[in-house]
């Protein structure tokens, strides 16, 4: 074998390899429709989606999702709102304005939050959170919408931060040179110049921080209560749906409508958060900034 | 207030400044609320936590339907699972990001990848767990065990651990290979002999990071390898495990007295903790020494 | 073919994407002489260098038209190993470029690799840092990082580096310009010593050190090849007013 045939199947080996992450990506596909789909012969999908009721094990069962999207929606967005105050702020402290020692040290922190196991914070949320919420506000649960929006919006922080905090870093130094040039002060160059020259990042940040709230498990099986309905309140319990599916797979029989249901959630799932880092890759992509000359 | 609002106003630069100090002070309180948040967990944890840790805790296994004794089983089934992931995502990781930056050139079909790398780093856990269900224990017939886990969980951290390869690699500085080929030295032992080994600290350390969320991930081993109790050590790689994220979470909300064993259980999350922020904490050091001590 | 002649380019294009870096170049140079390449920024001396290697191989998206002959074998040709060339074509970069290895096996790496005959790799790294003159510097450090030597010193361990694949031709990228006028008087004294065994093409922005060092100039501009010939010839007397006024600095 000549030493040129060697290299290409190297290269093609590489290539093989390099497809891996696309093939599990078509396996869970593959995975998720072969022990989901069945469900769609027992019920319709408009009534699996938008039916109200969500009662796997009564008899009959009945398999509407629609209170643990909402359930899911919900968290998402109030962790949201919580979660991109704090961590664009956060980003801007890192990458304008603190000094470099802080710098480093904070830049840690926010990794180290990233680490921290769901089950973990999870955990926290019940034992700590939740009674605090129950004594203070005389709840009759602690675990509901806003104890579970809480702790996700501490799962989000750093995702959030850390990603903006890159886009902020990207903005070149010319633009923020000719901001102090023209007389502003630091904060009318962030506000002004710097934020919108980094908007996409910060976009694609959010979005990402988003999809990753939106199919946290530990931290909505532990605190977020786990009822199946319509919140009338944020002291309302919900059950988004990776909680589900978390919590109900160990006792549905294998192969039964009810775990057919909960991979079928699980479709819902995998597509929603697809759908996000879609968005979030094609905002990254269709907006980013080539150099400093081209805007 | 009144008054003060119109004194700023005429005279302009003050307010300029106001509204700066104002701002600034914000952003400060935010990140003084995040560490603030992390502070506050990790004190909360290690105060309750401290006092079950004891050398038979950590040594022991459960007793007394997992209100008493250690939670040595539930350690090594973490390491275990641990091992297995990175045995699996660290060599796809690397062999991946050499193809996307050593190989590959600009085209579709790499954008494709690319894209199919980052929707697999947003695909969340317990998917992952469903699909570990799905695939290795019903399809491939692995049933629940370290083999299921393992490959779960490897495919889980393998976008981190390629992203971590890919910047390393590209950190070397591309002479370093021009220099190489322009010796008549082939591209793969150019990439063997001189990219991987200078690039390799890189992505051991960007890998850490990846390996601590292995150790620390619930959802994906729930339906895949762990055991809510195993009264024996497993034998081999298809057995079930105890693993202590899932061990926390069955303490904390199944167990058989659910108040009687926090203790325990607080013990039990500081020494998850323990284990995955060090690991996170020895890959923040050696980078930042790595940065320092750059050799090109 | 002139017998001395050991490469041959004819109707040369080059284009990186849609943009033509190089117009038909045609040119010869000459075994065991110095041939600079000069011209401003930009005009496709170093893209020329690069060609014969096929170091532009490295980038996406670049084309070639036209032949390139070395020793009467177009390189360019179907059943040529780029790698194979590579071994006959040494090369020396703008910046000092070793591997941060030991100077010993900086110099044996190709070596090593290509299955040369490897018997007696200690003479063979001897001599190839005597031949760089860079021996008696390094003889009692030769397994010390050769990333603490200076930029000079550095720059002559690549050359010994190139040297002992035993090259027929070192092709030179601005081999200088990085370098601070001691060093760059100590290289060029080694081109003038190297000459003897190699062909060297090289690369210059300097149009003192191409006067000094090389035999023949050739004049680039806007990647085309304005003029080429004797080396005193371009600096005395230019057969093209362009050349005259890019040497006597009237513009680049």
């Amino acid at each position: 074998m000549t030493r040129q045939t060697k290299e290409i199947i190297i290269k093609y080996v590489f290539f093989t390899f390099s497809l891996v992450s696309i093939i599990v990506l078509g396996l869970i596909v593959f995975s998720l429709f072969r022990e989901g789909l069945p469900i769609f012969g027992k019920v319709s999908v408009k009534d699996f989606l938008l039916g109200m009721e969500w009662y796997p094990t009564s008899d009959p069962p009945s398999f509407g999702i629609f209170p643990l999207i909402i359930g899911s929606l919900i968290v998402t967005v109030l962790a949201t709102i919580i979660a991109v105050p704090l961590g664009v702020m956060a980003a801007i402290y890192i990458s304008e304005i603190a000094p470099q020692a802080i710098k480093e040290i904070l830049k840690s922190v926010i990794e180290l939050l990233a680490g921290l196991p769901s089950v973990v914070l999870g955990f926290f949320g019940m034992v700590v959170v939740a009674p605090w919420l129950q004594d203070t506000f005389d709840l009759p649960t602690g675990l509901n919408i806003i104890n579970a929006s809480m702790i996700l919006a501490i799962m989000a922080i750093p995702t959030i931060s850390s990603l903006s905090e890159d886009a902020l870093y990207a903005v070149p130094r010319e633009f923020k040179e000719a901001s102090y040039a023209l007389g502003a002060t630091k904060f009318e160059t962030i506000t002004r110049v710097i934020i919108p020259s980094a908007l996409s990042g910060i976009s694609t940040a959010v979005m990402l921080g988003m999809a990753r709230v939106i199919g946290e498990t530990m931290v909505v099986l532990m605190v977020a209560g786990g009822a199946a309905a319509i919140p009338g309140s944020i002291f309302d319990s919900v059950r988004p749906m990776p909680a589900s599916i978390a919590a109900e797979m160990g006792e549905a029989p294998f192969r039964s409508a009810h775990y057919q249901a909960l991979f079928a959630i699980g479709i819902v799932l995998f597509f929603l958060t697809l759908f996000f880092n879609l968005v979030a890759d094609y905002v990254s992509h269709k907006f980013r900034q080539v150099g400093s000359g081209t805007l | 207030m009144e008054d003060m609002m119109k004194s700023f106003k005429n005279n302009s630069m003050k307010w300029r400044y106001f509204k700066q100090t104002l701002f600034f002070g914000a952003v400060r309180l935010s990140a003084l609320i995040i560490a603030l948040a992390l502070g506050g967990i990790l004190f909360y944890i290690i105060v309750n936590g401290i006092g079950a840790i004891s050398w038979d805790f950590i040594t022991k296994p459960p007793t007394d339907s997992m209100t008493k004794g250690g939670i040595m089983p539930a350690i090594l089934g973490t390491i275990y699972l641990t091992i297995g992931a990175i045995a699996i995502g660290l060599p796809l990781g690397i062999a991946s990001a050499i193809y996307l930056t050593e190989y590959a050139k600009q085209g579709r079909v790499i954008r494709l990848i690319k894209v199919g790398i980052n929707c697999l780093a947003g695909v969340p856990s317990v998917v992952f767990g469903l699909f570990g269900l799905g695939f290795f224990v019903i399809f491939l017939k692995f049933g629940s065990s370290i083999l299921s886990g393992s490959l779960t969980l490897g495919f889980l951290i393998l976008p981190t651990i390629i992203g971590a390869a890919e910047e390393a690699l590209k950190a070397v500085p591309q002479t370093f290979r021009e220099a190489s080929l322009s010796l008549g030295v082939s591209k793969w032992q150019t990439i063997y002999r001189i990219v991987l080994p200078n690039a390799l600290p890189g992505i051991l350390t960007g890998s850490i990071l990846g390996i601590g969320r292995a150790a620390g991930e619930t959802a994906p081993i729930m339906f895949t390898a762990a055991a809510y109790f195993t009264a024996k050590l497993p034998g081999s790689i298809f057995d079930e495990v105890m693993a202590l994220p899932y061990h926390i979470y069955v303490l904390a909300t199944a167990g058989t007295n659910i108040e009687a064993t926090r203790p325990i259980q607080y013990g039990t999350v500081l020494v998850l903790v323990a284990v995955v922020l060090s690991i996170d904490l020895i890959a923040i050091i050696i980078r930042s020494y790595m940065r320092k001590n750059k050799r090109w | 073919m002139d017998s001395d002649i050991i490469i041959k380019l004819n109707k040369v294009n080059f284009y990186y994407g849609q943009s033509r870096a190089l117009t038909d170049i045609t040119m010869n140079f000459r075994k065991n002489k110095v041939s600079a390449l000069i011209g401003p920024s930009g005009c496709g001396k170093s893209t020329l260098l690069r060609l014969l290697n096929r170091m532009n191989d490295l980038i996406d998206g670049t084309r070639i038209e036209g032949e390139i002959f070395f020793e009467e074998k177009n390189i360019y040709a179907k059943d040529v190993d780029p790698v194979e060339i590579r071994r006959k074509v040494g090369m020396v970069f703008q910046k000092p470029n070793p591997f941060p290895k030991t100077i010993y096996n900086n110099i044996a790496y190709g070596p090593k690799l290509t299955s040369m005959n490897t018997d007696d790799l200690d003479t063979l790294v001897e001599q190839s840092l005597k031949q760089a003159v860079l021996w008696d510097e390094v003889k009692d450090i030769l397994n010390k990082s050769a990333m603490n030597l200076s930029g000079g010193q550095q720059q002559r361990l690549c050359i010994a580096r190139a040297l002992a694949m035993k090259p027929d031709i070192l092709l030179m990228d601005e081999p200088t310009s990085a370098l601070d006028p001691i060093s760059t008087a100590k290289i060029e004294e080694l081109i003038e010593e190297l000459k003897k065994n190699y062909t060297i093409i090289i690369v210059t922005h300097n149009m003192q050190q191409a006067a000094r060092i090389s035999d023949e100039t050739a004049f680039f501009y806007l990647g085309n090849m304005v003029e080429y010939n004797k080396t005193e010839k371009i600096f005395t007397n230019p057969d093209v007013k362009h050349t005259e006024e890019y040497i006597t600095g009237r513009f680049g």
